[in-house]
Protein backbone atom coordinates (compact mmCIF):
# COMPACT_ATOMS: atom_id res chain seq x y z
CA UNK A 1 0.00 0.00 0.00
CA UNK A 2 1.44 3.11 -1.19
CA UNK A 3 1.28 5.93 1.69
CA UNK A 4 -0.88 8.60 1.13
CA UNK A 5 0.84 11.87 -0.87
CA UNK A 6 1.99 14.86 1.47
CA UNK A 7 -0.07 17.45 1.41
CA UNK A 8 0.82 21.29 0.55
CA UNK A 9 1.11 23.81 3.81
CA UNK A 10 -2.03 25.06 5.28
CA UNK A 11 -4.03 22.13 3.73
CA UNK A 12 -5.52 19.63 6.42
CA UNK A 13 -5.09 15.86 5.94
CA UNK A 14 -8.99 15.27 5.56
CA UNK A 15 -8.29 11.44 4.27
CA UNK A 16 -9.19 9.96 7.95
CA UNK A 17 -11.77 11.65 8.47
CA UNK A 18 -15.61 10.17 8.54
CA UNK A 19 -17.87 11.20 5.39
CA UNK A 20 -21.31 13.01 6.80
CA UNK A 21 -24.40 11.38 5.53
CA UNK A 22 -26.60 14.10 4.05
CA UNK A 23 -29.69 14.17 6.88
CA UNK A 24 -32.61 13.82 3.36
CA UNK A 25 -34.52 15.44 5.38
CA UNK A 26 -37.45 16.06 2.57
CA UNK A 27 -36.90 12.37 1.58
CA UNK A 28 -38.10 11.14 5.02
CA UNK A 29 -40.91 13.68 5.65
CA UNK A 30 -42.79 12.79 1.80
CA UNK A 31 -42.36 9.03 2.45
CA UNK A 32 -43.77 9.21 6.01
CA UNK A 33 -46.07 11.44 4.33
CA UNK A 34 -47.21 8.95 1.85
CA UNK A 35 -47.55 5.99 4.49
CA UNK A 36 -49.33 7.95 6.68
CA UNK A 37 -51.91 8.66 3.74
CA UNK A 38 -52.08 5.49 2.56
CA UNK A 39 -52.60 3.95 6.07
CA UNK A 40 -55.35 6.09 6.09
CA UNK A 41 -57.04 4.78 2.71
CA UNK A 42 -56.63 1.22 4.17
CA UNK A 43 -58.35 2.22 7.23
CA UNK A 44 -61.07 4.09 5.69
CA UNK A 45 -61.49 1.05 3.36
CA UNK A 46 -60.88 -1.76 6.70
CA UNK A 47 -63.99 0.81 8.12
CA UNK A 48 -66.05 1.53 5.52
CA UNK A 49 -69.76 -0.40 4.77
CA UNK A 50 -68.08 -3.35 3.08
CA UNK A 51 -69.03 -6.56 3.88
CA UNK A 52 -65.74 -8.61 3.77
CA UNK A 53 -66.66 -11.68 4.88
CA UNK A 54 -69.21 -11.53 0.87
CA UNK A 55 -65.94 -10.92 -0.58
CA UNK A 56 -64.17 -13.66 0.88
CA UNK A 57 -67.47 -15.88 0.28
CA UNK A 58 -67.74 -15.07 -2.96
CA UNK A 59 -64.24 -14.98 -4.17
CA UNK A 60 -64.28 -18.82 -5.27
CA UNK A 61 -68.00 -19.71 -6.03
CA UNK A 62 -68.35 -21.57 -8.42
CA UNK A 63 -70.30 -18.84 -10.82
CA UNK A 64 -67.37 -16.76 -10.71
CA UNK A 65 -64.74 -19.75 -11.32
CA UNK A 66 -66.71 -20.05 -14.19
CA UNK A 67 -66.61 -16.81 -15.53
CA UNK A 68 -63.35 -15.97 -15.12
CA UNK A 69 -62.83 -19.18 -17.59
CA UNK A 70 -65.31 -17.48 -19.80
CA UNK A 71 -63.57 -14.66 -19.33
CA UNK A 72 -59.97 -16.03 -20.56
CA UNK A 73 -61.14 -18.58 -23.01
CA UNK A 74 -63.12 -15.37 -24.99
CA UNK A 75 -60.08 -13.23 -24.06
CA UNK A 76 -57.71 -15.77 -26.04
CA UNK A 77 -60.13 -16.36 -29.12
CA UNK A 78 -61.04 -12.97 -29.70
CA UNK A 79 -57.31 -11.94 -29.39
CA UNK A 80 -56.02 -14.71 -31.61
CA UNK A 81 -58.77 -14.00 -34.18
CA UNK A 82 -57.41 -10.02 -33.61
CA UNK A 83 -54.01 -10.98 -34.28
CA UNK A 84 -54.72 -13.23 -37.45
CA UNK A 85 -56.93 -10.30 -38.90
CA UNK A 86 -54.21 -8.00 -38.25
CA UNK A 87 -51.16 -9.59 -39.89
CA UNK A 88 -53.56 -10.33 -42.95
CA UNK A 89 -54.78 -6.12 -42.64
CA UNK A 90 -51.54 -4.95 -42.93
CA UNK A 91 -49.94 -6.65 -45.43
CA UNK A 92 -52.89 -5.62 -47.14
CA UNK A 93 -52.72 -2.27 -46.34
CA UNK A 94 -48.59 -2.28 -47.16
CA UNK A 95 -49.07 -4.05 -50.63
CA UNK A 96 -48.92 -2.08 -54.34
CA UNK A 97 -52.21 -3.56 -55.26
CA UNK A 98 -54.44 -0.34 -54.48
CA UNK A 99 -57.91 -2.71 -54.27
CA UNK A 100 -56.52 -4.29 -50.95
CA UNK A 101 -54.85 -1.02 -49.91
CA UNK A 102 -58.28 0.44 -49.68
CA UNK A 103 -60.34 -2.80 -48.14
CA UNK A 104 -57.77 -2.84 -45.89
CA UNK A 105 -57.97 1.21 -44.59
CA UNK A 106 -61.30 1.05 -45.01
CA UNK A 107 -61.65 -2.08 -42.25
CA UNK A 108 -59.64 -0.25 -40.42
CA UNK A 109 -61.67 2.96 -40.53
CA UNK A 110 -64.55 1.18 -39.88
CA UNK A 111 -64.31 -1.26 -36.85
CA UNK A 112 -61.82 1.65 -35.24
CA UNK A 113 -64.07 4.16 -35.44
CA UNK A 114 -67.10 2.91 -34.06
CA UNK A 115 -67.38 2.10 -29.96
CA UNK A 116 -66.88 -1.55 -29.27
CA UNK A 117 -69.78 -1.83 -27.59
CA UNK A 118 -72.22 -0.44 -30.12
CA UNK A 119 -70.33 -3.62 -32.66
CA UNK A 120 -71.27 -6.26 -29.92
CA UNK A 121 -75.04 -4.49 -29.66
CA UNK A 122 -75.24 -4.79 -33.66
CA UNK A 123 -73.35 -8.75 -33.55
CA UNK A 124 -76.25 -10.10 -31.24
CA UNK A 125 -79.11 -8.21 -32.94
CA UNK A 126 -78.23 -9.12 -36.17
CA UNK A 127 -81.15 -11.84 -36.31
CA UNK A 128 -83.68 -8.53 -36.39
CA UNK A 129 -82.07 -7.78 -40.18
CA UNK A 130 -81.19 -11.29 -41.04
CA UNK A 131 -83.83 -13.63 -39.99
CA UNK A 132 -82.22 -16.47 -41.73
CA UNK A 133 -78.69 -16.69 -42.60
CA UNK A 134 -76.68 -19.60 -44.66
CA UNK A 135 -75.39 -20.14 -48.28
CA UNK A 136 -78.24 -20.27 -50.94
CA UNK A 137 -79.29 -23.83 -51.84
CA UNK A 138 -76.50 -25.85 -49.65
CA UNK A 139 -77.05 -24.53 -46.47
CA UNK A 140 -79.31 -22.18 -43.84
CA UNK A 141 -80.26 -21.91 -40.25
CA UNK A 142 -81.90 -19.20 -38.35
CA UNK A 143 -79.36 -16.46 -37.41
CA UNK A 144 -80.03 -16.62 -33.58
CA UNK A 145 -78.93 -20.32 -33.49
CA UNK A 146 -75.66 -19.38 -35.01
CA UNK A 147 -75.11 -15.47 -33.15
CA UNK A 148 -74.80 -17.10 -30.05
CA UNK A 149 -73.99 -14.73 -27.12
CA UNK A 150 -70.73 -16.44 -27.53
CA UNK A 151 -70.36 -16.08 -31.38
CA UNK A 152 -71.68 -12.42 -30.95
CA UNK A 153 -69.06 -11.98 -28.27
CA UNK A 154 -65.92 -13.33 -30.37
CA UNK A 155 -66.83 -11.68 -33.88
CA UNK A 156 -67.84 -8.02 -32.17
CA UNK A 157 -63.99 -8.68 -30.09
CA UNK A 158 -62.10 -10.22 -32.45
CA UNK A 159 -62.78 -8.05 -34.94
CA UNK A 160 -62.85 -5.15 -33.21
CA UNK A 161 -59.16 -5.85 -32.28
CA UNK A 162 -57.89 -6.79 -35.92
CA UNK A 163 -58.52 -3.02 -36.47
CA UNK A 164 -55.99 -2.04 -33.80
CA UNK A 165 -53.70 -5.01 -34.24
CA UNK A 166 -53.28 -4.17 -37.97
CA UNK A 167 -51.90 -0.95 -37.16
CA UNK A 168 -49.47 -2.69 -34.42
CA UNK A 169 -48.50 -5.36 -37.09
CA UNK A 170 -48.15 -2.63 -39.96
CA UNK A 171 -45.69 -0.13 -37.29
CA UNK A 172 -43.83 -3.68 -36.88
CA UNK A 173 -43.47 -3.93 -40.27
CA UNK A 174 -42.37 -0.65 -41.27
CA UNK A 175 -39.97 -0.96 -38.59
CA UNK A 176 -37.73 -3.46 -40.53
CA UNK A 177 -35.24 -2.05 -42.53
CA UNK A 178 -35.62 -1.54 -46.10
CA UNK A 179 -32.65 -2.51 -46.76
CA UNK A 180 -33.97 -6.13 -45.47
CA UNK A 181 -36.62 -5.85 -48.51
CA UNK A 182 -34.13 -5.11 -50.68
CA UNK A 183 -31.62 -8.00 -49.91
CA UNK A 184 -34.47 -11.08 -49.90
CA UNK A 185 -35.48 -9.74 -53.56
CA UNK A 186 -32.49 -9.86 -54.62
CA UNK A 187 -32.17 -13.14 -53.91
CA UNK A 188 -35.02 -13.91 -55.73
CA UNK A 189 -37.70 -14.34 -53.19
CA UNK A 190 -41.08 -13.15 -53.60
CA UNK A 191 -42.79 -10.52 -51.60
CA UNK A 192 -45.21 -12.79 -49.39
CA UNK A 193 -42.20 -15.15 -48.89
CA UNK A 194 -39.38 -12.57 -47.60
CA UNK A 195 -42.92 -10.69 -45.43
CA UNK A 196 -43.16 -14.08 -44.19
CA UNK A 197 -39.05 -15.76 -43.61
CA UNK A 198 -36.92 -12.07 -43.48
CA UNK A 199 -40.03 -9.48 -42.12
CA UNK A 200 -42.56 -10.85 -39.71
CA UNK A 201 -39.62 -12.33 -37.59
CA UNK A 202 -37.43 -9.50 -37.09
CA UNK A 203 -41.30 -7.55 -36.61
CA UNK A 204 -42.43 -9.56 -34.02
CA UNK A 205 -39.64 -8.45 -31.40
CA UNK A 206 -41.19 -4.71 -32.17
CA UNK A 207 -45.22 -5.89 -31.59
CA UNK A 208 -44.52 -7.76 -28.66
CA UNK A 209 -44.73 -5.08 -26.04
CA UNK A 210 -47.61 -2.99 -27.69
CA UNK A 211 -49.72 -6.25 -28.41
CA UNK A 212 -49.25 -7.79 -24.67
CA UNK A 213 -50.65 -4.16 -23.92
CA UNK A 214 -53.40 -5.22 -26.44
CA UNK A 215 -54.06 -8.51 -24.94
CA UNK A 216 -54.12 -7.19 -21.34
CA UNK A 217 -57.15 -4.45 -22.48
CA UNK A 218 -58.96 -7.37 -24.29
CA UNK A 219 -58.92 -9.62 -20.66
CA UNK A 220 -60.66 -6.39 -19.44
CA UNK A 221 -62.85 -5.20 -22.80
CA UNK A 222 -64.63 -8.64 -22.32
CA UNK A 223 -66.54 -7.31 -19.51
CA UNK A 224 -68.24 -5.25 -22.17
CA UNK A 225 -70.07 -8.36 -23.54
CA UNK A 226 -71.81 -8.84 -20.47
CA UNK A 227 -73.97 -6.41 -22.58
CA UNK A 228 -75.17 -9.21 -24.51
CA UNK A 229 -75.46 -12.10 -21.94
CA UNK A 230 -72.02 -13.70 -22.29
CA UNK A 231 -71.57 -15.28 -18.71
CA UNK A 232 -68.38 -13.53 -18.09
CA UNK A 233 -66.77 -12.39 -14.73
CA UNK A 234 -68.53 -9.01 -14.47
CA UNK A 235 -71.77 -10.74 -16.10
CA UNK A 236 -71.81 -13.44 -13.02
CA UNK A 237 -70.28 -10.85 -10.45
CA UNK A 238 -73.72 -8.83 -11.67
CA UNK A 239 -75.69 -11.67 -11.32
CA UNK A 240 -74.82 -12.38 -7.77
CA UNK A 241 -75.53 -9.07 -7.03
CA UNK A 242 -78.59 -8.49 -8.51
CA UNK A 243 -80.02 -10.61 -5.87
CA UNK A 244 -78.26 -9.85 -2.94
CA UNK A 245 -77.37 -6.49 -3.71
CA UNK A 246 -73.81 -6.41 -2.40
CA UNK A 247 -72.98 -4.59 -5.15
CA UNK A 248 -69.27 -3.64 -4.28
CA UNK A 249 -68.53 -6.88 -2.29
CA UNK A 250 -69.03 -8.51 -5.49
CA UNK A 251 -67.35 -5.59 -7.70
CA UNK A 252 -64.04 -6.03 -5.66
CA UNK A 253 -64.84 -9.93 -5.84
CA UNK A 254 -64.18 -9.48 -10.27
CA UNK A 255 -61.69 -6.88 -9.48
CA UNK A 256 -58.96 -8.92 -7.70
CA UNK A 257 -59.96 -11.84 -10.35
CA UNK A 258 -58.78 -8.93 -12.76
CA UNK A 259 -55.59 -7.78 -11.50
CA UNK A 260 -54.73 -11.64 -10.72
CA UNK A 261 -55.22 -12.26 -14.17
CA UNK A 262 -52.98 -9.19 -15.62
CA UNK A 263 -50.24 -9.88 -12.71
CA UNK A 264 -49.85 -13.27 -13.96
CA UNK A 265 -49.59 -12.20 -17.66
CA UNK A 266 -46.84 -9.64 -16.89
CA UNK A 267 -44.03 -12.07 -16.80
CA UNK A 268 -45.43 -14.33 -19.32
CA UNK A 269 -45.30 -10.84 -21.93
CA UNK A 270 -41.57 -11.10 -20.62
CA UNK A 271 -40.94 -14.28 -21.36
CA UNK A 272 -42.43 -14.11 -24.89
CA UNK A 273 -40.24 -11.10 -25.98
CA UNK A 274 -37.00 -12.83 -24.59
CA UNK A 275 -38.00 -15.68 -27.02
CA UNK A 276 -38.41 -13.45 -29.84
CA UNK A 277 -35.34 -10.39 -28.94
CA UNK A 278 -32.80 -14.07 -29.19
CA UNK A 279 -30.76 -12.46 -31.97
CA UNK A 280 -30.70 -9.03 -30.30
CA UNK A 281 -30.27 -10.08 -26.99
CA UNK A 282 -26.87 -12.26 -27.67
CA UNK A 283 -24.62 -9.27 -27.37
CA UNK A 284 -26.47 -7.83 -23.97
CA UNK A 285 -25.66 -11.23 -22.41
CA UNK B 1 -108.38 12.78 38.41
CA UNK B 2 -109.84 12.10 35.66
CA UNK B 3 -109.98 15.59 34.45
CA UNK B 4 -106.80 15.63 34.73
CA UNK B 5 -105.83 12.49 33.47
CA UNK B 6 -107.81 13.23 30.30
CA UNK B 7 -106.12 16.59 29.54
CA UNK B 8 -102.93 14.93 30.07
CA UNK B 9 -104.05 12.52 27.51
CA UNK B 10 -105.19 15.42 25.61
CA UNK B 11 -102.18 16.80 25.71
CA UNK B 12 -99.90 14.32 24.97
CA UNK B 13 -101.91 13.39 21.92
CA UNK B 14 -101.75 16.93 20.86
CA UNK B 15 -97.82 16.37 20.89
CA UNK B 16 -98.21 13.43 19.05
CA UNK B 17 -99.97 14.39 16.31
CA UNK B 18 -97.93 17.53 15.84
CA UNK B 19 -94.89 15.24 16.10
CA UNK B 20 -96.93 13.28 13.42
CA UNK B 21 -97.48 16.10 11.15
CA UNK B 22 -93.91 14.73 9.29
CA UNK B 23 -92.13 17.44 8.13
CA UNK B 24 -89.58 17.15 5.01
CA UNK B 25 -86.04 16.68 6.24
CA UNK B 26 -84.11 20.39 6.59
CA UNK B 27 -82.05 19.32 3.80
CA UNK B 28 -84.36 19.14 1.27
CA UNK B 29 -86.60 22.08 2.36
CA UNK B 30 -83.21 24.23 2.06
CA UNK B 31 -82.20 22.78 -1.13
CA UNK B 32 -85.93 23.31 -2.77
CA UNK B 33 -85.44 20.55 -4.65
CA UNK B 34 -85.39 16.39 -4.94
CA UNK B 35 -82.56 14.61 -6.35
CA UNK B 36 -84.56 11.56 -7.48
CA UNK B 37 -82.95 8.67 -10.02
CA UNK B 38 -84.96 6.21 -12.59
CA UNK B 39 -83.94 3.95 -14.55
CA UNK B 40 -85.70 5.24 -18.27
CA UNK B 41 -86.03 2.24 -19.88
CA UNK B 42 -89.67 1.36 -18.71
CA UNK B 43 -92.29 2.69 -20.56
CA UNK B 44 -94.88 3.43 -19.23
CA UNK B 45 -93.50 4.15 -16.04
CA UNK B 46 -90.42 6.38 -17.05
CA UNK B 47 -89.08 6.76 -20.48
CA UNK B 48 -87.53 9.46 -22.18
CA UNK B 49 -90.33 10.67 -25.28
CA UNK B 50 -88.82 9.65 -28.56
CA UNK B 51 -90.14 13.26 -30.05
CA UNK B 52 -89.04 15.31 -27.27
CA UNK B 53 -86.25 13.30 -25.02
CA UNK B 54 -88.33 14.65 -21.86
CA UNK B 55 -88.45 12.09 -19.36
CA UNK B 56 -92.24 11.26 -19.38
CA UNK B 57 -94.30 8.51 -17.56
CA UNK B 58 -96.67 7.52 -14.49
CA UNK B 59 -93.77 8.07 -12.24
CA UNK B 60 -92.71 10.88 -13.57
CA UNK B 61 -96.24 12.88 -13.32
CA UNK B 62 -96.53 11.16 -9.59
CA UNK B 63 -93.10 12.35 -8.73
CA UNK B 64 -93.92 15.82 -10.03
CA UNK B 65 -97.19 15.86 -8.32
CA UNK B 66 -95.75 14.75 -4.84
CA UNK B 67 -92.91 17.59 -5.09
CA UNK B 68 -95.76 20.19 -5.94
CA UNK B 69 -97.76 18.84 -2.78
CA UNK B 70 -94.57 18.87 -0.48
CA UNK B 71 -94.11 22.64 -0.88
CA UNK B 72 -93.19 23.21 -4.31
CA UNK B 73 -90.30 21.78 -4.32
CA UNK B 74 -88.36 21.02 -7.71
CA UNK B 75 -87.14 18.06 -8.99
CA UNK B 76 -83.69 16.90 -9.86
CA UNK B 77 -83.65 14.17 -12.10
CA UNK B 78 -80.86 11.62 -13.16
CA UNK B 79 -80.69 8.65 -15.32
CA UNK B 80 -78.96 4.95 -14.11
CA UNK B 81 -79.57 1.11 -15.27
CA UNK B 82 -82.04 -0.86 -13.21
CA UNK B 83 -78.97 -2.02 -10.90
CA UNK B 84 -77.59 0.94 -9.58
CA UNK B 85 -81.10 2.44 -8.48
CA UNK B 86 -80.60 0.48 -4.69
CA UNK B 87 -77.04 1.88 -4.81
CA UNK B 88 -77.88 5.36 -5.61
CA UNK B 89 -80.75 5.20 -2.59
CA UNK B 90 -77.60 3.88 -0.09
CA UNK B 91 -75.00 6.38 -1.52
CA UNK B 92 -77.68 9.50 -0.90
CA UNK B 93 -77.49 10.39 -4.98
CA UNK B 94 -81.43 10.00 -4.51
CA UNK B 95 -83.57 11.15 -1.80
CA UNK B 96 -86.29 8.35 -3.05
CA UNK B 97 -86.75 6.38 -5.70
CA UNK B 98 -89.85 5.85 -7.56
CA UNK B 99 -88.85 3.78 -10.78
CA UNK B 100 -91.09 0.81 -11.31
CA UNK B 101 -89.50 -0.76 -8.52
CA UNK B 102 -91.14 -4.42 -7.28
CA UNK B 103 -91.19 -4.69 -3.60
CA UNK B 104 -89.95 -7.87 -2.36
CA UNK B 105 -88.60 -8.64 0.38
CA UNK B 106 -84.62 -9.03 -0.69
CA UNK B 107 -84.81 -5.68 -1.07
CA UNK B 108 -86.33 -4.54 2.27
CA UNK B 109 -83.06 -5.47 3.98
CA UNK B 110 -81.72 -2.28 2.55
CA UNK B 111 -85.03 -0.01 1.74
CA UNK B 112 -88.57 0.39 3.12
CA UNK B 113 -91.03 0.50 0.35
CA UNK B 114 -94.61 2.22 0.22
CA UNK B 115 -96.72 0.25 -2.59
CA UNK B 116 -98.31 2.60 -4.71
CA UNK B 117 -98.99 0.67 -7.64
CA UNK B 118 -100.37 -2.94 -7.82
CA UNK B 119 -98.07 -4.90 -10.32
CA UNK B 120 -97.42 -8.91 -11.23
CA UNK B 121 -95.17 -10.63 -13.84
CA UNK B 122 -96.83 -11.19 -17.12
CA UNK B 123 -95.98 -13.75 -19.68
CA UNK B 124 -96.17 -12.43 -23.39
CA UNK B 125 -95.26 -14.19 -26.74
CA UNK B 126 -95.41 -13.11 -30.39
CA UNK B 127 -98.65 -13.12 -31.55
CA UNK B 128 -98.34 -16.10 -33.92
CA UNK B 129 -96.75 -18.35 -31.56
CA UNK B 130 -98.52 -21.82 -30.47
CA UNK B 131 -98.61 -21.27 -26.85
CA UNK B 132 -102.52 -20.45 -25.56
CA UNK B 133 -101.81 -20.95 -21.47
CA UNK B 134 -98.69 -20.55 -19.86
CA UNK B 135 -98.18 -24.01 -18.98
CA UNK B 136 -97.65 -24.38 -22.59
CA UNK B 137 -94.48 -22.54 -21.94
CA UNK B 138 -92.92 -25.10 -19.55
CA UNK B 139 -89.44 -26.49 -20.88
CA UNK B 140 -89.75 -23.42 -23.09
CA UNK B 141 -87.20 -20.48 -23.32
CA UNK B 142 -88.57 -17.87 -21.21
CA UNK B 143 -86.71 -14.19 -20.90
CA UNK B 144 -86.74 -11.33 -18.89
CA UNK B 145 -84.55 -8.35 -17.51
CA UNK B 146 -81.74 -10.46 -15.17
CA UNK B 147 -81.58 -7.27 -12.89
CA UNK B 148 -84.74 -7.36 -12.03
CA UNK B 149 -86.58 -9.42 -9.18
CA UNK B 150 -88.75 -11.61 -12.27
CA UNK B 151 -86.17 -14.16 -12.80
CA UNK B 152 -86.24 -16.00 -9.65
CA UNK B 153 -90.62 -15.47 -9.88
CA UNK B 154 -90.38 -17.43 -13.01
CA UNK B 155 -88.56 -20.17 -11.70
CA UNK B 156 -91.06 -19.98 -8.54
CA UNK B 157 -93.91 -20.75 -10.77
CA UNK B 158 -91.92 -23.32 -12.99
CA UNK B 159 -91.48 -25.14 -9.65
CA UNK B 160 -95.16 -25.04 -8.94
CA UNK B 161 -96.87 -25.65 -12.67
CA UNK B 162 -94.40 -27.49 -14.30
CA UNK B 163 -92.05 -29.29 -12.43
CA UNK B 164 -94.70 -30.36 -9.72
CA UNK B 165 -97.07 -31.16 -12.87
CA UNK B 166 -94.70 -33.50 -14.26
CA UNK B 167 -93.30 -31.23 -16.96
CA UNK B 168 -90.46 -29.87 -18.12
CA UNK B 169 -88.81 -26.65 -16.14
CA UNK B 170 -89.52 -23.13 -17.52
CA UNK B 171 -85.49 -22.21 -18.98
CA UNK B 172 -84.81 -18.70 -18.05
CA UNK B 173 -82.69 -16.34 -20.34
CA UNK B 174 -81.33 -13.72 -19.22
CA UNK B 175 -81.70 -9.94 -20.67
CA UNK B 176 -80.14 -6.68 -20.11
CA UNK B 177 -83.76 -4.53 -19.87
CA UNK B 178 -87.59 -4.75 -21.53
CA UNK B 179 -85.89 -3.51 -24.80
CA UNK B 180 -83.33 -6.32 -25.22
CA UNK B 181 -85.77 -8.81 -24.03
CA UNK B 182 -87.99 -7.84 -26.72
CA UNK B 183 -85.59 -7.76 -29.30
CA UNK B 184 -84.54 -11.85 -28.53
CA UNK B 185 -88.17 -12.41 -28.78
CA UNK B 186 -88.14 -10.80 -32.51
CA UNK B 187 -85.73 -12.91 -33.21
CA UNK B 188 -86.66 -16.10 -31.87
CA UNK B 189 -83.90 -16.36 -29.16
CA UNK B 190 -86.86 -16.86 -26.65
CA UNK B 191 -90.48 -18.10 -26.62
CA UNK B 192 -91.80 -16.04 -24.09
CA UNK B 193 -90.68 -13.09 -22.03
CA UNK B 194 -92.02 -11.50 -19.09
CA UNK B 195 -92.29 -7.81 -17.44
CA UNK B 196 -94.89 -6.30 -15.21
CA UNK B 197 -97.91 -6.73 -16.53
CA UNK B 198 -98.28 -2.90 -16.31
CA UNK B 199 -95.82 -1.88 -19.06
CA UNK B 200 -97.20 -4.37 -21.37
CA UNK B 201 -100.16 -2.32 -22.62
CA UNK B 202 -97.82 0.25 -23.77
CA UNK B 203 -95.68 -2.00 -25.51
CA UNK B 204 -98.24 -3.67 -27.33
CA UNK B 205 -99.44 -0.07 -28.22
CA UNK B 206 -96.24 0.89 -29.57
CA UNK B 207 -96.35 -2.44 -31.94
CA UNK B 208 -99.77 -3.19 -32.71
CA UNK B 209 -100.52 -6.70 -33.27
CA UNK B 210 -96.64 -7.62 -32.42
CA UNK B 211 -97.01 -9.61 -28.95
CA UNK B 212 -100.07 -11.85 -27.26
CA UNK B 213 -100.65 -11.92 -23.27
CA UNK B 214 -100.43 -15.66 -21.77
CA UNK B 215 -102.76 -16.06 -19.03
CA UNK B 216 -102.84 -13.29 -15.90
CA UNK B 217 -99.99 -12.14 -14.31
CA UNK B 218 -98.42 -14.59 -12.20
CA UNK B 219 -98.17 -13.27 -8.71
CA UNK B 220 -99.51 -10.26 -7.05
CA UNK B 221 -97.26 -7.48 -5.99
CA UNK B 222 -96.54 -4.01 -5.48
CA UNK B 223 -94.33 -1.79 -6.91
CA UNK B 224 -93.12 1.15 -4.12
CA UNK B 225 -91.54 3.93 -3.79
CA UNK B 226 -88.21 3.33 -1.94
CA UNK B 227 -86.89 4.75 1.11
CA UNK B 228 -83.63 4.90 3.03
CA UNK B 229 -84.36 2.89 6.45
CA UNK B 230 -83.22 5.71 8.38
CA UNK B 231 -85.43 8.27 6.40
CA UNK B 232 -88.67 7.69 8.08
CA UNK B 233 -89.38 11.49 8.46
CA UNK B 234 -89.08 11.64 4.58
CA UNK B 235 -91.16 8.35 4.21
CA UNK B 236 -93.69 9.44 6.61
CA UNK B 237 -94.48 12.95 4.35
CA UNK B 238 -94.23 11.14 1.53
CA UNK B 239 -96.95 8.59 2.42
CA UNK B 240 -99.33 11.54 3.90
CA UNK B 241 -99.22 13.60 0.61
CA UNK B 242 -99.37 10.03 -1.26
CA UNK B 243 -102.77 9.58 0.72
CA UNK B 244 -104.13 12.87 -0.03
CA UNK B 245 -103.14 11.97 -3.33
CA UNK B 246 -105.58 9.37 -3.54
CA UNK B 247 -107.93 10.81 -1.94
CA UNK B 248 -109.05 13.41 -3.72
CA UNK B 249 -108.71 11.91 -7.06
CA UNK B 250 -105.24 13.40 -8.70
CA UNK B 251 -103.35 9.89 -8.34
CA UNK B 252 -106.54 8.18 -10.28
CA UNK B 253 -106.08 10.95 -12.73
CA UNK B 254 -102.32 10.26 -13.15
CA UNK B 255 -103.48 6.24 -13.55
CA UNK B 256 -106.12 6.61 -16.23
CA UNK B 257 -103.84 9.20 -18.19
CA UNK B 258 -101.78 6.19 -18.57
CA UNK B 259 -104.07 3.40 -19.01
CA UNK B 260 -103.36 1.71 -16.02
CA UNK B 261 -106.88 2.34 -13.67
CA UNK B 262 -106.71 -1.07 -12.73
CA UNK B 263 -103.78 -0.89 -10.92
CA UNK B 264 -104.22 1.42 -8.68
CA UNK B 265 -104.09 1.05 -4.75
CA UNK B 266 -106.22 2.32 -1.90
CA UNK B 267 -104.05 3.62 0.18
CA UNK B 268 -100.27 3.63 0.62
CA UNK B 269 -98.79 0.67 2.42
CA UNK B 270 -95.83 -0.03 3.91
CA UNK B 271 -93.89 -2.96 3.06
CA UNK B 272 -97.24 -4.68 1.91
CA UNK B 273 -96.57 -6.69 -1.01
CA UNK B 274 -97.05 -10.40 -0.18
CA UNK B 275 -94.06 -12.24 -1.02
Amino acid sequence: MRPAPALAEGFPDLSGMRIAREPHWFRWISAALIVLVLAAIARAFANGQIEWSYVSRFLTAKVILEGIVNTMVMAVLAMALGIVLGIVVAIMRLSPNPVLKTVAAGYTWLFRGTPLILQLLLWFNLALVFPTIGIPGLWSARAVDVMTPFLAALLGLGINQGAYTSEVMRAGMLSVDIGQYEAAQAIGMGRLRALRRIVLPQAMRVVIPPLGNEFIGMVKATSLASVIQYPELLHNAENIYYANSRVIELLIVAGLWYLLVVSILTPLQMLLERRFARGTLRLAR
Amino acid sequence: MTRLSHFLGLAALAAATSAQAAELPAEIKQAGALKLTVNSTYAPMEYRDPATNELVGLDIDLANELAKRLGGLKIVWSETPFAELIPSLQTRRADFIISGISDRASRRETADFVDYLATGPQFFVMADSAAKDATDLCGKKVGTTRSTSFPVEIEKWSKQNCEAAGKPAIQYVPGENSIDVRNQLKQGRIDAAVQGSETLPYAQSQEPGKYRIVGDAFAKGYQGIMFRKDDAALREVVTEKLAAMIADGAYKAVLDKWGLGANAVEKPMLNAAPQ
